[in-house]
Formats: structure tokens, C-alpha cells, sequence
């Protein structure tokens, strides 16, 4: 009996989901299939969508190399985490999570600063004596923003499952005559799959649609779908071509998740593990 | 092995933690620039304390977290507790609802929100302000409350059922075993996901952006406006104090756990119990601070007898105090202390009219130019003023009354007007080069130029050069202006509104077209930069003009501002700061003399002469230039160029493959468990 009454516990909650994520994303589809000057059904926003797929692409590059970058450079890092005292793991974590905490707009900011023409890094080089380099503005700086920003997405997850990992299962594979690289490729690596996976979406999610990135670090030619969304809503006035990019954008990243989830682990229920 | 495995740390955790260094550095600079220390001070944290409107956003911000993430903590626990009870397969959908906000990319969440409320809002309810406070709170509870369910519910998972039949079976109602057993069991996810929320709260932008109004706008959406000039170092004192703070709190909460783990192995479940109440205190101080300040800020919102004039401008473009300059809006609340003024900015008369198109905002005052009014008076967007509280209209100089935007003064009275010109670094570009528009093609200076980011500008510098009408409406030759764009896409460096200012003055950039009044500035910032207005080509004059929005709510009050600034002391004053010419008579008598001389600011009469407007043009045409201008910033992405007009068969066939797609992949996981 007291099971059945908890049940009504979830409507409130059931209602306000409904309410505003799956309504609004019917708002949306709503928008996506209207005329932005007459209000009348039209196909021609979905129709449009083609010229905006070679920027999408450029936006799945980048966040593909990223995300792959992040995981090379945050491997290491969480597995070195997970493989101190308690204490020390606490304070690296503490450390990695500082960051995600502070204005990513600030941090981004600081970026330009040092990337810019005639910013730091550029008097320092100028001072060893290796001239400047024209890093702003290039396709690198702003997977350089993206990795930055969003590392710790990375190292995080893949740390929680790091330290789970037995220790006894690596003993056992040594005893069983693997070596460093054996273990690592047999045991570690199989078993910080769910991480990776997680890590990766973590990572590949927010760069694949991000505006402001690319906006501050990128130049004339890496225009990132986000930044394309972005103008339609706040500049071109056209909330309904908008809408139809962001219905593509996230049917896009949405089969980008679901192939991750369908060769990640079945531990889920909670996907998130910050 | 390790070795390395060291190394790589200790580099990526400089890699992390560099920039915010580079910040922390800056809130000491008495200079502006973040890549120049000039020399240690205090002064900025001096003068983040003095400045209110920064401590109101943080205050928002604050507010906005803590009654978002103690509304969804509870909200979401109870919730949790309701979905663990429902049945596996209905709990799996719930939990499928649950993760939307999660995988969805955050510019989906909050265009879909904000979507939502104006539809709801100014369509179906006819609201004015349909983006406010409420809809910032809702837009937060829904992203907070899935990480406070994520983390309850396995907590709720790992409890043993017979916990809680227990406490049933001794006497407890349902009721009181949730609050004298469960809540206890769970209550490490319960703080988990509340510090997640909070925390995610705090630091939104995106959704923010999307979801805000002009009425309540939060820290991070302020700072990503903050884009003109180099930002003020105050933000950055922000940054440390935060960081201070954020750096603290975590410490004291591991050590805290730290210890309670270190007695659970000593002296088991009693001292245990004595840390979790100590918890359950700050949890409760936190939430009852909470909700003490919301009610302190809905109290005071409400009661506050003062009427809010919300007037929206161009970025940097009226006098704010600084450099030794009047403080406009301050002296204005002095004259009439019963007019609290709500100040915020826009970067093109195209992200203007977006925000008034959009709906979702009270406006009382905005300051358009001319095309960007006639195009606001056709639409019906704007309300007719009423001269009668506009006595100082008689100081405005005749030759900018009946103009082509308003032919019969109706609409607007006029605040500014200027030029449109190159700048230029001479240390940089060969004098030899600059002949006109077509510096911003020279391939000489590829990567070194920049250029406009709206359509009607950047269009316009390539009309001139092209020798077309700026206010053809031709197709074909609108088609071939874009082509010009094209073209010049390679060299741009990047597309400009307010960021033009650090480009510029920090010489990362060389050659920009851009308002006179605004380059005015930036050559006061530094000596190298020159203007040059391409007189044989032509060029755009223009003017900006103060009108009110049929949005308006406080009419009145924006009529008493207007009049303010058409004294003609006040206008004078203003100029000094904005350095743009005044169309109010005998203004020019209280500019700074260099500025009331300035060859830039004032041209003489016979190159005048030679200056186009901007006229209203239809909005068909309207529509085709913003779509060829995205063409041209798209064209870097661009394998070739592809002439046909696609029919939109192929476009839906991929949707729905990946609409399929998507269903396929989720469908078959949901069946196997």
C-alpha cells in the first residue's frame, strides 16, 4: 500500500519533464516547420538544412579531434590519479573539478590573451627569440579552446572507473605471464570502456554545439553550427531556421550517443559520473 | 612509464591552470590590457566593491543558483523516491525523460525553452514580458533537477528495503520512516547532486542566454556581452574572489569527509551520526537562506515604488563616468529620483531588432539608425512620441528633422550621427594602399583585416565598392555583392561588431571598416591607428535616432530621457565620451575642443555631400541579404561552390534516417533490460 502511494511521488515530477523538455522540443519542431514571415506550414527550412552540412561536418571534425585529443591527454592523468594515496586522489580531484566551477566564458577570454597576435605567449616566444606564431583564429586554437574547456569532462569519468578497477584482477594477469602492455590492453583498457565511452560523449557534446568558442578563438573561417543557431536567433531574426538546425543538430548528436551507448557498458542508470 | 605518466599530469594541470592565472594575474594590473602588466594594485578590487551593477548581477546570479538548486534538491528527491517505486518498465521511460536535458546539447535546451515561453508567453497569453525572472528559474530547475535523480537514485537502489519496513513495523507512518530512515541513507547523493546543481547553475551561459530577458540577466550573460573594449579588470577581481571562494569551500567540504571517514573506522555509528547532523544544519541554513533571500528579492521587486525605464543601446555608446567623462544615466536618476534606469546593450541594429522581433522583452527606449527605424516604423514596431514632453526637441539642428526614415517627425528624435570609414594602422599598411574600399581586398594584408558582422554594413562596403546602389533591391546584384564577400572571406580575419576595439588597439589586426565615432576612440587609444573616408566610392552617413518601442511599458518616462539628453550641455557631454557628432544645436559648444575640431567626428560640408543613407528596404530583401551574408561566412566550410536550388526530399530522408536511427539505437537497449 505504501508503495502504490510513493508512486504519485514521480507525477508531479513526470508532469514538469513533459512540461518542459519533451513540449518544448514540440515547440520547436513546431517552429522548424513554419515560414518565419507568413507563419504558414513550409518544408523550406528543412530544405535549407543543405547548405549548413559542410559546416556541421567541420563541427564533427572538430569535436571528434577533440574529444579524441582529450581522451589521449586524459588517460594518462586519471590513471595516474587513481593510482595514489587517498588523500592525494582526493586533493588531484578536487583539482581537476576547480576548473568546471569558474566562468568558462572568463577562462576562454584568458585564452585569447595568451593566443592572441600580440599576446603573451607570442611576447614570450618574441623574447626567446623565435618570432610569433599566428595561432588565433586558426582551426587549431579552437580545438585547442575545446580540449581545454572540456578536458576535465574527460579525466573525470574516466577516473571513477579507473579506481574501480581490482587490483587483484592486474595481479592475476601478471601471474598469468602478461606483461605492462599485455595487462593495459587486456585488463585496464577492456574494463575503463564504460569510462572512455562516457568521457567521450562528455566531451564531444558540448564542443560539437558550442558558439562562444569559436567565436573568440576562431576566425573568418571556422563558423561552427552553434555559431550558425546562434545568428539565426540573435542577429538574422529566423527562429525557425534556427529551430530546423537544432533539430538537426540534435537528431545528429543523438545518434552520436545512442552508437555510444549501444557498444558502451549496460552500467548505466546514471550515465553521468562527475 | 610512470615517469611520464607524472610529467603529463603536472603539464595538463598547467595546462588547466595557466589561464586562470593569467586572470588572477590581471586583477592586479593597474593597466587594462590582459597581456601587459604595468604594475601591482588594488585598485580593482576597490572598484568591483563600488560597482553596483556588477555586485546586482553577482546577486542574481547567487539567487538565481541557490532557489534553483534547493527547489530542485527537494523536488528531485522526492521525485526519486516516487520513481524508484514505479514499475521497471514505466521507470525506465521516466528515467529515458530524465536523461533529455543530459545528452541534449545545452543550445537545444535552452532554444527549445525559450521557444516555448514566447510561444506561450507573447502568442497565446499576449504578454509583454514574456521572458523574465520565472522563466530563468524554470529553465534552471529543469536542467538541475536530473542531476539531483541521477544521483538519489542509486543511493535509493543501494538502500536495504528492510530499513525502512523497520521503521514501519515500530510504529512509524510512511511519512516519518522516509524522514527518520531514508532520507539518511540517502543523503550522501542528496548533496551530491544539490553541489552539482548548484554548481552547474552558477556557471550556465548557454541556456542562459537563450532564456533571459532583458528584465533579469545573470553574471555569465552579462560577461559574454562585456565584448567592446578591452574588459574591465574588476570582472577579473570577480574571477579571484570566486576562485578564492569556490578553492575554500572545497577544501573544507573533503576535509570534512575526510575526517568523518577516519572516525567511522575509529569510533562507529555514534560520531557518524553527530557529522551528519552538523550536515543536515548547513543543509537546512543553506535552504532556509535561500529562500529568505527569494522572498527579500520578490518583496522588494515588487513593492519597489520606482518606475524601471529599460533602455537599450549600442554597446559603449553614451558617457558613463569614466576617463573624467558625466556619468549620463546617474545624472538622469538624480533629476528625476523616481526613474530607476535598466540599462543594457546590443552590437547591430540587426541583433536590435531580433531581440524586439523575438518578443519576450519590455523596451521603453532604444536607439536604432535610420534604415533600422523606417524598417521599425513600416512593421508598426514603434510608437509615436509625444512632443509635448519633449520641449528641448527645439535644440535639434533642422537638416535632421523630416528625413527619409521619418518624413514627418513622428517616430524618432535623433541622438547621433556619423560616418562610415576604413581604420587603419599606419605602422602596418603602406599609406600608397589606401585608396579606398578596395584596401579590404588587398591580399597583401590576408589575415590582417577585419570586417563587419551584419549584413547591411558588410554589404554595403562591398557596394561601394562595386560601384552598386547600398540600396539596390535587385537580386542579381545583391547575388553579385555577396560573390564580392565571398571573395574577400579568405583575408578576413574575423567578422567584427564590439570586439573590434582589443583587435584593433592591441594591433592584432590592421584594417577595419567601422564607425567614425567608435575609431575615434580607438585612435585615441592608440596613435598609429588613422581613418580614411573613401570619398570617390562613397560612403555610408548615418543616424542614430531615439525612438519607443511599442513594447514600452513606461512611455512617459522614456519621453522625460529623451528630452534629457537633447540639452544641449548634456548632448555635449555625451560626445565627449562617444566622440560622434550631435545633432543638437550648440551642443558642439561644450565638446572637448580636439573632438568639436576633429576632421573625423565632424568632415567638412563638401565630402558630406558625397554620403549615402541607408534606406528602408522590404523585408523580402531583408530576409535574402542576411541569407547571402551567412553564405558568405558559411564559405569557408564550403567544398565548392554549388549553384542549384536542392528540393527538400533529400534533406527530410536524412532526418528521418536519422530519427530512425535514433529510435533503433535506444528501442532495442530499453527491451533487453
Amino acid at each position: 500500500m505504501k508503495k502504490s502511494k510513493s508512486v504519485l511521488l514521480s507525477t508531479p515530477y513526470i508532469l514538469w519533464m513533459l512540461l518542459f523538455t519533451l513540449i518544448p522540443l514540440g515547440v520547436m519542431g513546431y517552429y522548424a516547420l513554419t515560414d518565419p514571415d507568413t507563419g504558414g506550414f513550409t518544408l523550406n527550412n528543412l530544405r535549407d538544412l543543405g547548405l549548413f552540412l559542410p559546416t556541421l561536418g567541420t563541427s564533427v571534425w572538430y569535436s571528434v579531434i577533440s574529444a579524441g585529443i582529450c581522451l589521449l591527454l586524459g588517460y594518462p592523468v586519471a590513471y595516474f590519479i587513481a593510482h595514489r594515496s587517498a588523500v592525494t586522489q582526493k586533493i588531484l580531484y578536487m583539482l581537476v573539478m576547480l576548473p568546471m566551477c569558474m566562468s568558462f566564458l572568463l577562462r576562454t577570454l584568458a585564452w585569447v590573451g595568451l593566443l592572441e597576435t600580440n599576446g603573451i605567449i607570442n611576447i614570450l616566444l618574441g623574447k626567446v627569440g623565435i618570432g610569433s606564431v599566428e595561432i588565433i583564429g586558426t582551426s587549431g586554437a579552437v580545438i585547442l579552446g575545446m580540449v581545454y574547456n572540456y578536458l576535465p569532462y574527460m579525466i573525470l569519468p574516466l577516473y571513477a572507473v579507473i579506481v574501480k578497477i581490482d587490483n587483484r584482477l592486474i595481479e592475476a594477469a601478471e601471474d598469468l605471464g602478461c606483461n605492462g602492455t599485455q595487462v593495459f590492453a587486456r585488463v585496464v583498457l577492456p574494463l575503463s570502456m564504460p569510462g572512455i565511452l562516457s568521457g567521450i560523449t562528455m566531451v564531444f557534446v558540448p564542443a560539437v554545439s558550442t558558439f562562444y568558442i569559436s567565436q573568440k578563438l576562431g576566425g573568418a573561417e571556422t563558423m561552427l553550427i552553434g555559431d550558425v543557431i546562434e545568428k539565426q536567433f540573435k542577429t538574422s531574426n529566423n527562429p525557425n531556421m534556427g529551430a530546423a538546425l537544432s533539430l538537426l543538430l540534435m537528431l545528429m548528436v543523438l545518434v552520436c550517443t545512442g552508437i555510444m551507448n549501444r557498444f558502451g557498458g549496460e552500467d548505466e542508470e546514471g550515465g553521468v559520473v562527475v | 612509464m610512470k615517469k611520464t605518466n607524472r610529467i603529463l599530469t603536472v603539464v595538463i594541470f598547467a595546462f588547466l591552470y595557466i589561464p586562470m592565472l593569467v586572470l588572477v594575474v590581471a586583477s592586479f594590473n593597474t593597466g587594462k590590457d590582459l597581456t601587459v602588466f604595468e604594475g601591482f594594485t588594488f585598485d580593482q578590487y576597490k572598484a568591483l566593491f563600488q560597482d553596483e551593477d556588477l555586485l546586482t548581477l553577482l546577486g542574481n546570479s547567487l539567487l538565481i543558483s541557490i532557489l534553483s538548486t534547493a527547489i530542485a534538491t527537494a523536488f528531485g528527491t522526492l521525485s526519486a523516491v516516487g520513481i524508484h517505486n514505479l514499475n521497471p518498465k514505466l521507470r525506465k521511460t521516466v528515467m529515458g525523460l530524465t536523461n533529455i536535458p543530459m545528452t541534449n546539447p545545452d543550445i537545444v535546451t535552452g532554444i527549445s525553452l525559450s521557444l516555448l515561453f514566447v510561444f506561450v508567453g507573447s502568442t497565446l497569453l499576449q504578454q509583454k514580458e514574456s521572458l523574465n525572472f520565472w522563466t530563468l528559474l524554470i529553465a534552471h530547475i529543469t536542467f538541475n533537477l536530473p542531476y539531483v535523480i541521477l544521483n538519489v537514485m542509486p543511493k535509493l537502489k543501494q538502500m536495504n528495503p528492510a530499513l525502512q519496513d523497520a521503521a514501519m513495523d515500530l510504529g512509524c507512518t510512511p511519512v516519518q520512516s522516509f524522514f527518520k530512515v531514508t532520507i539518511h541513507e540517502i543523503m550522501p547523493g542528496i548533496v551530491s547532486g544539490a553541489i552539482m546543481a548548484f554548481t552547474m547553475s552558477l556557471d550556465d551561459f548557454v541556456i542562459s542566454y537563450f532564456v533571459s530577458g532583458n528584465g533579469f540577466l545573470t553574471l555569465p550573460v552579462e560577461i559574454y556581452s562585456y565584448t567592446k573594449k578591452p574588459m574591465q579588470p574588476r570582472v577579473y577581481a570577480m574571477f579571484t574572489l570566486l576562485f578564492l571562494l569556490i578553492f575554500v569551500l572545497m577544501v573544507t567540504m573533503n576535509l570534512l569527509q575526510l575526517r568523518a571517514d577516519r572516525k567511522k573506522t575509529v569510533k562507529q555509528a555514534k560520531s557518524v551520526t553527530a557529522g551528519q547532523k552538523v550536515f543536515r544544519r548547513v543543509c537546512a541554513g543553506v535552504c532556509a537562506a535561500a529562500i529568505v533571500l527569494g522572498c527579500g528579492w520578490l518583496i522588494v521587486s515588487t513593492r519597489q515604488d520606482k518606475i524601471t525605464l529599460n533602455v537599450m543601446n549600442w554597446g559603449q555608446n553614451i558617457a558613463d563616468g569614466s576617463d573624467g567623462t558625466m556619468d549620463i544615466i546617474a545624472a538622469f536618476e538624480e533629476a528625476y529620483p523616481d526613474i530607476d534606469v535598466n540599462y543594457t546593450t546590443y552590437d547591430s541594429n540587426e541583433s536590435l531588432y531580433a531581440k524586439l522581433a523575438g518578443g519576450g522583452l519590455t523596451v521603453d527606449l532604444i536607439i536604432p539608425s535610420d534604415y533600422m527605424i523606417a524598417r521599425l516604423r513600416q512593421e508598426n514596431m514603434l510608437l509615436p512620441l509625444n512632443f509635448d514632453n519633449i520641449p528641448n526637441y527645439k535644440f535639434v539642428q533642422e537638416e535632421f528633422k523630416n528625413t527619409d526614415y521619418d518624413p514627418n517627425n513622428e517616430y524618432s528624435v535623433p541622438y547621433t550621427w556619423g560616418t562610415v570609414g576604413i581604420l587603419y594602422n599606419s605602422k602596418y599598411v603602406d599609406e600608397a594602399d589606401v585608396t579606398g574600399w578596395e584596401l579590404l581586398w588587398n591580399e597583401k594584408y590576408k589575415g590582417k583585416i577585419l570586417q563587419f558582422d551584419n549584413s547591411r554594413d558588410a554589404f554595403g562596403v562591398a557596394q561601394f565598392l562595386s560601384g552598386i546602389s547600398i540600396n539596390t533591391t535587385n537580386e542579381n546584384e545583391l547575388k553579385q555583392v555577396s560573390k564580392k564577400l565571398a571573395e574577400q572571406n579568405p583575408l578576413v580575419r574575423q567578422y567584427v561588431m564590439d570586439q573590434i576595439y582589443g583587435i584593433m588597439e592591441g594591433e592584432n589586426a590592421w584594417i577595419a571598416p567601422y564607425y567614425a565615432g567608435d575609431c575615434m576612440m580607438m585612435m585615441d587609444a592608440n596613435p598609429d591607428l588613422r581613418f580614411y573616408l573613401p570619398q570617390e566610392q562613397g560612403f555610408n552617413l548615418f543616424i542614430d535616432a531615439m525612438c519607443i518601442p511599442t513594447c514600452s511599458e513606461n512611455k512617459e518616462a522614456a519621453e522625460k530621457f529623451i528630452n534629457f539628453l537633447c540639452q544641449p550641455e548634456i548632448s555635449g557631454a555625451n560626445m565627449d565620451y562617444i566622440c560622434y557628432a550631435s545633432p543638437i544645436e550648440g551642443a558642439r559648444d561644450y565638446m572637448d575642443e580636439y573632438l568639436a575640431e576633429s576632421e573625423v567626428i565632424y568632415p567638412e560640408q563638401s565630402i558630406l555631400d558625397k554620403g549615402v543613407s541607408y534606406l528602408y528596404l522590404p523585408p523580402e530583401i531583408n530576409r535574402l541579404m542576411d541569407n547571402l551574408f551567412l553564405e558568405v561566412r558559411i564559405s569557408g566550410n564550403q567544398p565548392e561552390e554549388t549553384e542549384e536550388e536542392g528540393s527538400a526530399l533529400p534533406v527530410i530522408l536524412t532526418l528521418a534516417g536519422l530519427g530512425a536511427a535514433a529510435i533503433f539505437l535506444f528501442l532495442p537497449k530499453r527491451k533487453r533490460k
